[in-house]
């Protein structure tokens, strides 16, 4: 459906996006996971049309989007990462206006609202102004807005960002569902939980490059001997990592807010030693998190850093 | 369709805006209310929309009795004459020949009063002005009148500094009747001159007051031209329209600033770039955001236009030439608007359009005689005052007041139009070259 051919972005001496090519099939939700400045958004910009790109190719439908435009902004629906609204406008004001800029009016503009406010599960709410809204509200409303035409390709850029578990769980929930009914979706996002629930292929992206792409579980053989190790401690300090680096079998370690995030080729092995280890540096353990080989551990194996440093 | 939704939708936030709503609607009503009220005294307003008479009192500083005993003394004394005859009588021809010819008193309202009094009359603001006869005035003037001498006669003409048309009237007035009276004065001189050199001798003498009383007709005719009060045909401003037009054109003018940041709150908000990818083009954005200033300038003028019909009772006048002026002002406004929006796009911040609010459209304002009445101002503001768009606007609107007809006005309708075109023109310019740069 979209295909992404060498592209490029500079801003200036910037290389914001630095040779990425992938292919989006039809029906599936496309994962770009990468932390803040990866170039996630730029890459964005450039499918929707809104940047030119400073060298590279995007076809969608076999055909350059640099050449006709027009046939992907009809289809395409994009969930910006900020709120793009009308704050001073009523929910239902907002959805009306963007759906007339889509062609909608009369009869059919009204049904299409109840049903973009069903799914995104305002229905309630579209009489008060989006101003009065909680960011959770708001963040739904932004996802309302871009289904109200049924485009065929639907962009999220970070659309979870900033909102409470219980929206963040809806948004989830509703890119499963419009992508149940088949619609394609490009979904960017620094959260690996995320990518790893909704998409069936994910680019890993890191200063302008992918570095990984595939299924999550093509992914994580990258790293299938890994075991993640989160400790949230009272007492952390800057070179904590390299103390836990001393521990044999320990591959990696970062460090999050107050959380080390340890891999190593046997957790339950290693539990003893880094106990040990966090005693000796006079710190207290508040909760200690092992998981199985996941998308964080891949990004931490390629890149030497976390996920959402 | 689109750009409909775009300017509706504009529409609508500037509407729900309480504090523009405020600024925009509210203000210049409240102001033009106020300043009308106020500055009532600035203006010659009368409640049946002729002029109003100004009041003024009249101080005599000679005694009657007095000024005759001298004046006939002297006579006796200098010229060997006995004029015992008063037809010439300076205090009739000031009182009843100048001050009750029929052009003055429809302008003044005479009384005569103490001067202490009178003084008192004009700072508790109860009359517009004080006209003071001197000492001497009567044997002054009948010096004048009836023998070859002359005396010199000052009147005193006292104004009030918040009423400074009615002052310009009286003071006026007063040029004229003492110009009048020095050519009549200097025709006596001649006559009596041009007797001695014919040898008439003293017989010219005695049929000086026969003369001067057929010469002194000539001060009831005396005509009052006053340019800034009336002109023949036409009708006055009241303060009430005045200020009407004056809040209503520089009140527009904040429509502009309002469009000034439509185009960069839809970028800061991310609706533009949203629209952009919604297949909206450029042209469409900038013509709604065109049609949504202009309306929301249009709005306002309606508004006021029907308030200070209905609640200050100012007639507006010719309803076509109303039309299409408030069309051409509007014009003018959204284009302005435009322009402020592209360099306010342009420079990424909101200073531009702060700036034009808080200090271009005062300084707008106040060379166009929003502020006061450019009557007032000096002559070089005078010159300057075309350059303020509400300027234009007011000098059209108070012709079209005062009963001028719609081809008196098309020189101003065009200045609006064509300012309201160059200006979108520029803003279309520099939006593009903006988008392009980013592209």
């Amino acid at each position: 459906m979209l295909k992404v051919e060498n592209l490029y972005k500079n801003f200036g001496n910037i290389a914001a996006v630095a040779g990425i090519s992938f292919e989006v099939k039809r029906g599936e939700v496309f994962g770009l996971l990468g932390p803040n400045g990866a170039g996630k958004s730029t890459t964005i910009s450039i499918i929707s049309t809104l940047l030119p790109p400073s060298r590279g190719q995007i076809f969608f439908e076999g055909e350059s989007i640099f050449e006709n435009s027009r046939n992907l902004r009809q289809k395409l629906g994009i969930v910006p990462q900020d709120i793009a609204l009308y704050p001073t406008l009523t929910g239902y004001e907002n959805l009306r206006f963007w759906g007339n800029l889509y062609g909608l009016k009369g009869a059919e503009l009204k049904k299409r609202i109840n049903e973009v406010a069903e799914i995104i599960g305002l229905k309630e709410r579209l009489k008060d102004k989006v101003e009065k809204y909680s960011g959770g509200m708001k963040r739904r409303l932004n996802i309302g807005a871009a289904l109200l035409h049924k485009p065929d390709l639907l962009i999220m850029d970070e659309p979870t960002v900033g909102i409470d578990p219980q929206s963040r769980s809806h948004i989830l929930e509703t890119v499963l569902k419009l992508n149940a009914q088949g619609m394609t979706i490009i979904y960017t996002t620094h959260y690996m939980e995320e990518a790893e629930e909704l998409c069936s292929r994910i680019c890993i992206m890191d200063e302008g490059k992918i570095i990984a792409s595939g299924t999550k579980q093509e992914l994580v053989e990258l790293v299938k001997e890994r075991t993640r190790i989160n400790i949230k401690l009272d007492n952390i300090s800057d070179n904590m990592p390299q103390v836990f680096k001393e521990i044999t079998g320990v591959l990696d370690a970062a460090i999050l807010d107050d959380t080390v995030t340890l891999f190593g080729e046997n957790g339950d092995i290693l539990l003893a030693e880094i106990i040990s280890k966090v005693l000796e540096e006079k710190s207290k353990i508040q909760s200690i998190d092992i998981h199985k080989p996941d998308l964080e551990a891949v990004f931490l194996h390629l890149t030497g850093k976390a996920l959402r440093d | 369709m689109k750009v409909l939704s775009i300017i509706i939708k504009d529409l609508k936030i500037v509407l729900s805006d309480k504090q523009a709503i405020i600024i925009t609607m509210l203000m210049p009503l409240i102001l033009m209310t106020i300043l009308s009220m106020a500055l009532k005294g600035s203006f010659m307003d009368s409640d049946d929309g002729g002029i109003e008479k100004i009041p003024v009192a009249l101080v005599k500083q000679y005694d009657e009795g007095v000024d005759s005993k001298i004046f006939i003394k002297t006579l006796e004394k200098r010229l060997n004459i006995d004029i015992s005859r008063d037809e010439v009588n300076p205090e009739k021809m000031f009182f009843e020949d100048f001050l009750g010819n029929e052009e003055v008193s429809r302008l003044i309202d005479f009384r005569i009063e103490e001067e202490g009094r009178a003084r008192d009359l004009l700072n508790e603001g109860q009359i517009s002005a004080i006209i003071i006869l001197p000492e001497k005035y009567l044997y002054d003037m009948k010096i004048n009148l009836l023998t070859p001498f002359r005396n010199k006669v000052d009147f005193k003409v006292l104004t009030h500094p918040d009423r400074p048309v009615a002052g310009e009237i009286v003071t006026s007035l007063m040029e004229a009747y003492a110009n009048t009276m020095s050519s009549l004065i200097i025709g006596k001189n001649v006559l009596i001159e041009s007797a001695s050199a014919n040898d008439l001798g003293g017989d010219s003498f005695d049929h000086i007051d026969e003369i001067m009383e057929g010469m002194t007709d000539l001060v009831a005719g005396i005509k009052v031209n006053i340019d800034n009060v009336a002109v023949e045909g036409r009708r006055t401003i009241k303060s009430t329209e005045y200020y009407a037009v004056a809040m209503m054109t520089m009140f527009i003018l904040y429509a502009a600033g309002q469009g000034g940041r439509m185009l960069l709150e839809e970028k800061d908000n991310q609706t533009y770039q949203r629209m952009v990818i919604a297949d909206i083009s450029k042209s469409h954005i900038l013509t709604g955001k065109f049609f949504a200033i202009f309306l929301i300038a249009s709005i306002q003028i309606v508004i006021m236009l029907a308030y200070s019909h209905f609640a200050l009772k100012v007639n507006w006048g010719n309803i076509k030439s109303l039309l299409v002026l408030s069309t051409a002002s509007a014009f003018s406004v959204a284009g302005l608007g435009i322009f402020i929006g592209s360099l306010t796009y342009r420079a990424e911040n909101y200073r531009l359009a702060n700036a034009f609010e808080s200090v271009i459209i005062q300084v707008m304002a106040f060379l166009g005689g929003s502020f006061f009445p450019l009557d007032f101002m000096p002559e070089i503001i005078r010159k300057i005052s075309f350059i303020s768009l509400n300027g234009v606007g007011l000098k059209a609107y108070l012709k079209i007041i005062s009963g001028y007809g719609f081809s008196d006005i098309l020189n101003y309708v065009s200045i609006l139009a064509i300012a309201g075109i160059l200006f979108t023109l520029a803003g279309i310019i520099i939006f593009n070259r903006e988008v392009s740069k980013n592209a």
